[in-house]
């Protein structure tokens, strides 16, 4: 045990649902470690969840309530945690069936109570280094593969371009063959598995392509930049390009087996065949090409087309498509060009934007992450310093914008929300099983809780982004938020849901403003009753979920509000009308709907159980009070919804004939509307 | 009453603790936390609504901190109780001796610590 060999203190996570055996271990090491402590499995993995990077080692007992120890190893292995973080079990149980079980799941020791302090900082401590030294290892081992892979592909740059220097080429086309060849041969992989190939061949493969044309090292100069049309016997030597560059490989002493060669052989003695067999310098056809070369074969046509050489000018990339496609430019895989045409979008851009460093950066990345993948080790500490570089990116933007930022992690199921959005709604920062969280049933309604993670659920690589208005209850407080959300999904072939980010809008005052907006263009300035318009959508969907509720419209008007103005003054002709409506809301529900059709008529629509005769009496002797000495006359008709399915207007219109009858029967009484009333009017 | 006098007359085992805790400070300061753990009440809570599953959790961890602390007695009581658990889907009335011999254990093991300087 070498103490010196650790500067600053590790951390390690002791999870057992016994307090006094958390501290007694804690105890023992809070010398030599920092302690977290996990009272139960969920804890635990929560704890992973957001110290994953820092946590060194980790004891962890097996009997625990909501989730056991064996549970939280297995989820270990599904997050890939165990790869990082040594697990040492501790328990009293000591049958060999659980400690086979916890071996199994990737625990590398086993501490059995009763706890011993020598015992616990030894095994603790003797892990803790090796894994200490394992890592070591491996960072060494990234760091090496990294370097090899640079300098690899930076002398097969260095050799190409030697190749096109003497060409006299653009100096891009080696770049710009290998880009197009990466892109069609990975949307081939998308579309067919016919191929076999994976990853790690296409890696080689574009890698490969830069030597594709390093056989016209031996095609004498004057031919390869002759401006003019070569002449027969010139494009026979011009040809053999093909057959010097695959010896030229083949040449290479005690190399000849290396995949990077045979790949490169086949490129470049097949990169002019034709898929219809009319190509040189062997005439293969079909399938018999390999398919690097076919694809290489398609990237330098179009590349070849889409720069200017000393014989042509440039087309565009349309034009080049459309030539290609057409066959005026050699004979290729239909799979091949139906990759083409997928990936016309991206090629474009392609075009325009390859630059040199970028591109040689990329691919190395992506050699050394295949690379890595294969040899098991797969968190090196520059993934980690990025990583973590990231993390203080987003905490510092998401502490700056006063937004509330949150993270959603489908397993186990949480949201993680941005420190100042936390303290903003008054929640914690890590919220376990949401949907039955305060976030998910008082925040947000439970509905609207829902609403949103199904959209969620319903989103798609290509379609990630969702976005909604919801009444949040913010502090008591309900707000209009509007919520941003960006799903997130793994970057390999088949992309899986990952989980989310996003974050909450405060979208109150201007949805307040809107809605006061809308309530103006919805009321009627002298009374404060809805206007006709808003009447009749509201009424309108009333009635389509009507079920089995009855509601009955009730119009009238004023029968000598003619009169009130010519003897009283349009003052109190405007007093009369106020009066009226104030009459009508308070004689009815705020479920109701009471509504100024305009000049001196009125509607009611309420809803009714048993008599609606005795409510509309009722009403009709409110409304006919006399107003200061002044008797306020009404003539109304009634319309019951009942037993009609009709829309609004027809009932508007039954109504309106009941009325109709009133006023010709000697006006200021009501009246409900039968079918007679119809003939009466049609009398009139 | 002193630490070992504690485990003599609570039926515990000094010269283990000792061993494997190093400190007398530390053996009583972790006593004292015996006092307030809460596990035994958990156990007859949950014994009293015939919950199995978490009486066997409490029964476990009971077991796990006696065997920490060589509280030899009361470790063999709730050892034989989690077995007697371990697994057990339906209550049993053949527990219930088991579980008084545990009360009296705990009970007497309580006031000993209690009765440390």
């Amino acid at each position: 045990m070498n103490k010196t060999n650790i500067s600053s203190k590790k951390k390690i996570l002791i999870v057992d649902d016994s307090e006094l055996n958390r501290s007694l271990l804690s105890d023992m090491l809070a010398d030599d470690f920092d302690i977290i402590e996990a009272e139960n499995g969920v804890q635990a993995v929560v704890t992973l969840q957001e110290h994953e990077l820092d946590i060194s080692l980790m004891l962890l007992d097996i009997v625990m309530p909501e989730m056991d120890g064996f549970d939280v190893l297995a989820m270990m292995n599904k997050r890939g945690w165990i790869k990082t973080i040594p697990v040492i079990m501790i328990s009293a149980e000591t049958g060999s069936s659980y400690i086979d079980r916890a071996y199994d799941l990737g625990a590398v020791d086993y501490i059995s109570r009763p706890f011993d302090e020598r015992t616990v900082k030894h095994r603790v401590m003797s892990n803790f280094m090796l894994a200490l030294k394992q890592k070591e290892l491996s960072d060494m081992l990234s760091a090496e593969i990294y370097e090899r892979e640079h300098d690899n592909r930076l002398m097969v740059e260095i050799l190409s371009h030697i190749v096109e220097f003497r060409n006299g080429e653009s100096g891009l086309h080696i770049l710009h063959v290998s880009t197009f060849t990466d892109m069609i041969l990975k949307r081939l992989l998308k579309i067919t598995d016919k191929y076999k190939l994976t990853q790690a061949d296409i890696n080689t493969i574009v890698n490969a392509s830069a030597l594709h044309d390093i056989g016209k090292m031996s095609v004498p100069e004057s031919i390869l930049n002759k401006p003019g049309r070569l002449t027969k016997e010139e494009f026979e030597i011009m040809k053999l390009h093909t057959v010097e560059g695959e010896k030229l490989l083949n040449n290479i002493p005690y190399r000849s087996s290396e995949t990077l060669i045979t790949v490169a052989c086949e490129i470049c003695r097949w990169h002019h065949e034709r898929y219809n067999g009319n190509g040189y310098p062997d005439g293969l056809m079909g399938d018999a090409i390999p398919i690097s070369a076919q694809a290489v074969a398609l990237a330098d046509v179009y590349d070849a087309l889409t720069s200017k050489r000393v014989y042509k000018d440039s087309f565009t990339h349309e034009k080049a498509v459309e030539m290609i496609q057409n066959g005026e430019c050699g004979a290729f895989n239909p799979l091949l060009l139906k990759c083409l045409t997928d990936i016309q979008a991206e090629l474009k851009k392609e075009l325009k934007e390859t630059s040199y460093g970028r591109d040689i950066d990329k691919k190395v990345g992506e050699n050394v992450e295949s690379m890595l993948k294969k040899s098991g080790s797969d968190v090196s500490e520059r993934t980690i310093r990025l990583l973590e570089h990231e993390r203080m990116k987003y905490r510092f933007f998401a502490g700056l914008s006063h937004e509330v930022m949150f993270e959603y992690v489908p397993e186990p199921e949480m949201i993680i929300l941005s420190e100042w959005g936390a303290e903003y709604l008054g929640l914690p920062e890590r919220i376990v099983d949401p949907a039955k969280s305060d976030l998910g049933t008082r925040v947000f309604s439970k509905v609207d809780f829902n609403r949103m993670m199904t959209h969620m659920r319903a989103t798609t690589p290509e379609n990630p982004r969702i976005e909604d208005k919801f009444l949040l209850t913010i502090n008591g407080e309900r707000r209009w938020n509007r919520i941003i959300v960006q799903t997130l999904w793994s970057g390999d072939e088949n992309p899986e849901f990952d989980g989310a980010l996003g974050k909450f809008v405060d979208v109150n005052d201007e949805t307040q403003e809107m809605q006061q907006l809308e309530q103006k263009a919805d009321y009627d300035s002298l009374t404060g009753l809805m206007n006709h318009a808003a009447a009749k959508r509201k009424i309108t969907k009333l009635l389509s979920d009507a079920g089995g509720r009855k509601y009955a419209l009730l119009f009238f008007d004023l029968d000598n509000l003619k009169t009130a103005n010519d003897v009283y003054g349009h003052l109190f002709g405007d007093k009369l009308l106020k009066e009226v409506a104030a009459r009508m809301m308070k004689n009815t529900r705020s479920s109701d709907i009471c509504a100024r059709m305009g000049g001196d008529e009125f509607i009611i629509f309420m809803e009714y159980k048993e008599s609606l005769e005795h409510q509309v009496a009722r009403i009709f002797k409110c409304l006919t009070k006399p107003l200061d000495d002044f008797n306020v006359s009404v003539s109304m008709g009634v319309a019951r919804a009942e037993h009609y399915c009709g829309d609004y207007d027809t009932l508007f219109h039954m109504a309106d004939q009941a009325a109709y009858a009133v006023k010709y029967g000697g006006k200021n009484s009501y009246k409900f509307y039968s079918n007679t009333d119809a003939d009466q009017v049609d009398k009139q | 009453m002193d630490i070992k006098e504690c485990y003599a007359k609570m039926g515990g085992n000094y010269d283990d603790v000792m061993s494997r805790l190093r400190t007398d400070e530390r053996i009583k300061k972790f006593l004292l936390k015996v006092a307030e753990d809460k596990s035994f009440d958990n156990l007859c809570d949950a014994m009293s609504v015939h919950n199995i599953e978490e009486a066997f959790r409490a029964a476990h961890t009971l077991k796990g901190v006696c065997s920490n602390l060589s509280i030899t007695r009361m470790y063999e009581t709730a050892s034989a109780m989690t077995e007697a658990l371990r697994g057990k889907t339906e209550f049993s009335d053949e527990w219930l001796p088991l579980l008084e011999k545990l009360k009296t254990d705990y009970a007497n093991t309580v006031e000993c610590i209690r009765a440390i300087d």
